[in-house]
C-alpha cells in the first residue's frame, strides 16, 4: 500500500516536473499555447468537480465566476495593480457573489440551483456586453513586453493549485461530509453534518478558482470582448469535460479537460464548430450509459485484462 | 406619452402569449414526468425552422402550415423520448431531475450546432404578403401576424385546458401529475402517461417556435434564450395551471417590453432573469413544487 | 385464489421481505398484522406490483402476477388502497372515482359501481362535486376505498384503513369493509390495530421483521400467547 501510494506521488511529480520544463525544449509557439489552454481547462473542469462532482450540485453558471475573474483581473491588472493583487480580487470576489446566491438556493432540493446559476451567468453575459461592448486590448507597453512563458507558468500554477485543493479537500473530513450530502443529505443531517455548510464551503471554493482561472486567462489574453468569458460555453466545455472524464474523481476531470482540448483541436482543423456536436453527444451517452465516464472505461479494460477490479468501485461516482 | 407606452404594452401583450404557450408545454412536462428538459428552447428553434423551410420551400403559408409543424414535432418527441428520456422514468425524482437536465444541456448544445451548420447562424423570419398589415386601435397598433398568433396561442391553450379537464386521458394526466403510484393503481399505464406529456410539450414548443418564425424572428442560438424564459415563466406561473402560466407570460412579456422602453432594449434580455433571481432569493418556497390545489 | 409464494423483497440494499408466504381463498377476508416496520406495505406492494421481489412467485387464480405491470394487475381484479388514501387532493371527488374506473372493463361498469360506491358511502355522494382535498380525514379514507372499488375488483388490498382516526371512525370503517366483504369482494387487510383487525376476520398471518411467525383464525390469535402480549398488553 504504502509502495503504491509513493509510486503515484512520483509520477506526480514527474508529470508537473514534466510540465515545467516543456517550454525548454518545445519552442513552438502554438503548443505552448494549446498546453496553456488544456492546463486551463484542467483548472476550469477540476473547479467545477468540487462542487458539481464531489457534492453532486449542478452549477450551469460556472462562466459567470471564471467571466467575472477575468473582467476584474484584466482591469485591475491594465489599471495598474500589481498582477499577484488583481488575481487575488479576482478570485475573492467569486467567492463573495458565490455565497450570495448559494444561501437561498443550495435551502432547495432539484433545479433550482442549476437553473439559478444558469440564469446568473446570463444576468452576467447580458450585462457585461451592454457595459462594456468594446473589445479589451492590451495597450502598447504590455505588449511590447508579452511573453508566453509567464502565462504558462501561471496557468500550469493555477491547474496544480486547483487540483491540489481539490484532492486535500475530497480527502479531508469535509471533502467525506460532501460526498455523505450528496448521497443522503437527510441521513447526512441526522449525523450532524451540515448540508447547507458543506454545499456553501464547495460552491466558495469551486468560484474562487474559477475565478483565479478567469484571471489567468486575463493575463493571457491579447485582445477579447468583456463578455467572451461570460459566453455559456464556458460552462458547457467544463460540464462536459468533468463527464466525459470522469465526475466525482479528482483524476476524471484532468483526462476528461486533456482530452477535449486536444479532440477539439483536432476537429477544428477539419470542420469548425463540429466539436461541439460530437462532445455533445459523447457526454449524453456518458450520462445516459456510462456515468463513470472514461475513467470507468479504463477500469474496465483493465479489470478484463487483469481482474483487478478493486480499482473500478473506486472510480465510479454514485451521484 | 401614454401612446408608446400604450403601444409597448400591446407588442408586450402580443409576446407574452407565445411565452405561454411555449411555457405550458414545458410545465406540462416537468409536471408531469418530473424531467426538466433544458433543451426546451432548441426544440422550440426546430419548430421555428420547421415553418421557415415549409413556407420558403414549399410556399406553405405558415398558419395553414402549423399543424404539419406540429405533426413533425411529435415524431421528434416520441424519438426524443424514446431514445434518451424513456429509461430515466425509474429513478427516484431528484436524480430524475439532474440527469435529464444534463442529457437536455447536451441535447441542447447538439441541436442548436447542428441547425448552425445546416442554416447558418442568420436570423430568418417568414415575410408573407399580409405580414405588413397593421390593425389600429385608438392609436396603438396591431400587427396582424402577431395578433392571429396571439388569439392561436389563446386558442390552442383553452383546448388543453378543456382536454385535462374533461376527458378520461387528460384526467389521467392531472392524477400522475399529483401521485404516480395512487395513479398507476388506478388502471393508469404511467409510461404512457408520461410520453404523451412530453409529446405534447414538444409540440407545443414546435408550435410556439413557428409563430415566433411568423412575428418576429428566429436563429440556432434563441434556445438558451427561450429555455431560461419559459423557465421563468413556469416557476412564476406554477405548476399545475395553465392559465397561470399564460398570464405569467404576458406579464413576463410586458415587463420585458416597458424595460426596453424605458431603459433601451440592451437591458430587455436581463428583466426575466431579474425577475427569476428575485423569486428565487424572495420567494423561494412552494413556487416550483406548487401542486394542483 | 392468491397465492405468495416464499418472496424476498427489498429496497435498494435493504432487505424487507424473507420468505413470505400467504393465501387468500375466494370470498374471504384475511388480514395481515404486526409491528410497525414488519414488511406489511411491502408485501401488499408486492401483491399490486409497486414492488417487484427478488425471489419467489404471486399467483392468481394459478398464473404469475410477476411480470404484469402494476396497471395491468389492477385490471385483473387485484385493486390496492395506499396507506393514507393517498386520493388526489387537486381533483374533485367525481374525478377520483371516474379514475377508479380507469380501466376499459371497469369504465363499462361505471355507472352501476358508482352507484354501490354511494349507497356504501352516502357522504361522497354528498360532497361528488368538491376537490378532495377539502375532505376530512375520513372521507378521504372512504373515498380511497371507494375508489377502489370502481375498478370492480375481486380482491381488495387495503394498507391500515384505520390509521390516524378517529375510534367512531375506525368501526365505521370496518363495519363497511365487512359490508364489502359480504357482497363478494375478497379482502387481505394490513393493521396495526390489531385487536380490532383478529376480531374482524376470519384468517390473520402474524409478521415480523419481515417474516410470517403466526397464522390462524383470527380468535385463535387472539388468544396466541406472543400475539397478545406483543399486541394486545
Amino acid at each position: 500500500m504504502r509502495a503504491k501510494r509513493l509510486a503515484a506521488l512520483a509520477f506526480v511529480v514527474l508529470v508537473i516536473a514534466a510540465l515545467a520544463v516543456l517550454p525548454l525544449f518545445v519552442k513552438k509557439d502554438n503548443i505552448i499555447n494549446l498546453a496553456s489552454l488544456a492546463l486551463l481547462y484542467v483548472a476550469l473542469a477540476s473547479s467545477w468537480n468540487i462542487l458539481g462532482g464531489y457534492a453532486g450540485q449542478t452549477n450551469l453558471g460556472h462562466a459567470a465566476f471564471f467571466g467575472l475573474g477575468t473582467l476584474l483581473t484584466r482591469f485591475l491588472w491594465l489599471g495598474g495593480w500589481p498582477l499577484w493583487a488583481a488575481l487575488l480580487v479576482g478570485a475573492v470576489v467569486p467567492v463573495i457573489l458565490a455565497l450570495i446566491i448559494g444561501a437561498p438556493a443550495f435551502r432547495l432540493k432539484g433545479a433550482y440551483f442549476a437553473i439559478g446559476t444558469l440564469a446568473l451567468a446570463q444576468v452576467l453575459n447580458v450585462t457585461v456586453a451592454n457595459r462594456w461592448p468594446m473589445i479589451t486590448s492590451l495597450p502598447a507597453r504590455y505588449l511590447a513586453t508579452y511573453r508566453l512563458m509567464p502565462r504558462y507558468y501561471l496557468f500550469l500554477a493555477v491547474a496544480v493549485l486547483t487540483v491540489g485543493v481539490a484532492y486535500f479537500l475530497v480527502k479531508s473530513r469535509l471533502g467525506l461530509g460532501l460526498m455523505a450530502v450528496r448521497e443522503e443529505e437527510d441521513a447526512a443531517e441526522s449525523l450532524g453534518v451540515s448540508g447547507l455548510r458543506h454545499k456553501l464551503l464547495a460552491f466558495g471554493v469551486s468560484a474562487f478558482l474559477a475565478g483565479l482561472a478567469g484571471g489567468a486567462f486575463a493575463f493571457y489574453h491579447v485582445g477579447y470582448y468583456p463578455q467572451f468569458p461570460f459566453s455559456p460555453a464556458w460552462t458547457f466545455d467544463a460540464v462536459m469535460a468533468t463527464y466525459i472524464g470522469g465526475t466525482g474523481t479528482i483524476v476524471g476531470p484532468i483526462i476528461g479537460a486533456v482530452f477535449y482540448v486536444i479532440v477539439k483541436e483536432l476537429l477544428a482543423l477539419k470542420v469548425v464548430e463540429a466539436h461541439l456536436i460530437i462532445f455533445g453527444i459523447l457526454f449524453i451517452l456518458v450520462v445516459l450509459f456510462l456515468p463513470g465516464g472514461l475513467l470507468e472505461v479504463w477500469s474496465k479494460i483493465r479489470s478484463a485484462l487483469g481482474g483487478r477490479a478493486k480499482s473500478r468501485k473506486a472510480a465510479l461516482p454514485a451521484g | 406619452m401614454l401612446a408608446p407606452i400604450a403601444q409597448n404594452l400591446a407588442f408586450g401583450i402580443l409576446v407574452g402569449g407565445l411565452y405561454g404557450i411555449a411555457a405550458v408545454g414545458l410545465s406540462l412536462v416537468f409536471g408531469v414526468t418530473r424531467f426538466l428538459n433544458v433543451s426546451h428552447g432548441e426544440l422550440l428553434m426546430l419548430g421555428g425552422y420547421a415553418g421557415f423551410w415549409l413556407y420558403t420551400l414549399y410556399h406553405v403559408d405558415p398558419f395553414v402550415g402549423l399543424p404539419i409543424v406540429v405533426l413533425l414535432m411529435v415524431v421528434l418527441g416520441v424519438i426524443l423520448y424514446k431514445l434518451l428520456f424513456a429509461g430515466m422514468v425509474k429513478y427516484p425524482e431528484e436524480t430524475k431531475v439532474k440527469n435529464t437536465l444534463l442529457v437536455g444541456f447536451g441535447l441542447g448544445l447538439v441541436l442548436q450546432n447542428v441547425a448552425l451548420r445546416l442554416w447558418t447562424a442568420d436570423d430568418r423570419g417568414i415575410t408573407t404578403t399580409y405580414s405588413s398589415q397593421v390593425i389600429s386601435l385608438v392609436g396603438v397598433r396591431f400587427p396582424l401576424v402577431r395578433v392571429a398568433s396571439f388569439v392561436i396561442a389563446l386558442v390552442v391553450l383553452f383546448a388543453l385546458h378543456q382536454f385535462l379537464q374533461r376527458t378520461y386521458t387528460g384526467k389521467a394526466i392531472r392524477a400522475t401529475v399529483q401521485d404516480w403510484e395512487a395513479a398507476t393503481l388506478m388502471a393508469i399505464d404511467v409510461q404512457k402517461v408520461y410520453l404523451l406529456a412530453f409529446v405534447l410539450g414538444t409540440a407545443l414548443a414546435g408550435m410556439a417556435g413557428a409563430l415566433v418564425s411568423v412575428g418576429y424572428s428566429i436563429q440556432p442560438n434563441m434556445g438558451l434564450e427561450w429555455t431560461l424564459i419559459t423557465l421563468i415563466v413556469m416557476v412564476l406561473g406554477g405548476l399545475g395551471s395553465i392559465m397561470g402560466t399564460f398570464v405569467a407570460g404576458i406579464i413576463l412579456g410586458v415587463a420585458q417590453s416597458l424595460t426596453s422602453f424605458w431603459l433601451g432594449g440592451a437591458y430587455r434580455d436581463i428583466v426575466a432573469l431579474v425577475l427569476f433571481l428575485l423569486v428565487l432569493i424572495l420567494r423561494p418556497q412552494g413556487l416550483f413544487g406548487a401542486k394542483e390545489g | 385464489m392468491l397465492e405468495v409464494e416464499r418472496i424476498d423483497a427489498g429496497y435498494k440494499d435493504l432487505q424487507a421481505l424473507w420468505g413470505v408466504s400467504l393465501r387468500v381463498e375466494e370470498g374471504e377476508l384475511v388480514a395481515l398484522v404486526g409491528p410497525n416496520g414488519a414488511g406489511k406495505t411491502t408485501t401488499l406492494k408486492v401483491v399490486s406490483g409497486l414492488v417487484k421481489p427478488t425471489a419467489g412467485n404471486v399467483l392468481l387464480d394459478g398464473r404469475s402476477l410477476l411480470k404484469e405491470p402494476p396497471h395491468r394487475i389492477v385490471e385483473m381484479g387485484i385493486s390496492q388502497v395506499l396507506e393514507g388514501g393517498r386520493v388526489f387532493t387537486g381533483l374533485t371527488v367525481m374525478e377520483n372515482l371516474e379514475l377508479g374506473a380507469f380501466g376499459m372493463k371497469a369504465r363499462k361498469a361505471k355507472d352501476q359501481n358508482l352507484k354501490r360506491v354511494f349507497s356504501l358511502f352516502p357522504r361522497l355522494e354528498e360532497r361528488k362535486r368538491q376537490r378532495a382535498g377539502t375532505l376530512s380525514g375520513g372521507e378521504r379514507q372512504m373515498l380511497a376505498i371507494g375508489r377502489a372499488l370502481m375498478s370492480n375488483p375481486r380482491i381488495l388490498l387495503l394498507d391500515e384503513p384505520s390509521f390516524g382516526l378517529a375510534p367512531l371512525l375506525v368501526e365505521q370503517i370496518f363495519r363497511m369493509i365487512t359490508e364489502i366483504n359480504k357482497q363478494g369482494v375478497t379482502v387481505l387487510l394490513v393493521e396495526q390495530n390489531v385487536r380490532a383487525a383478529l376480531e374482524l376476520t376470519q384468517r390473520a398471518y402474524v409478521i415480523e421483521n419481515g417474516r410470517i411467525v403466526g397464522e390462524g383464525s383470527g380468535e385463535a390469535l387472539l388468544s396466541f400467547e406472543s400475539v397478545r402480549r406483543a399486541y394486545l398488553a
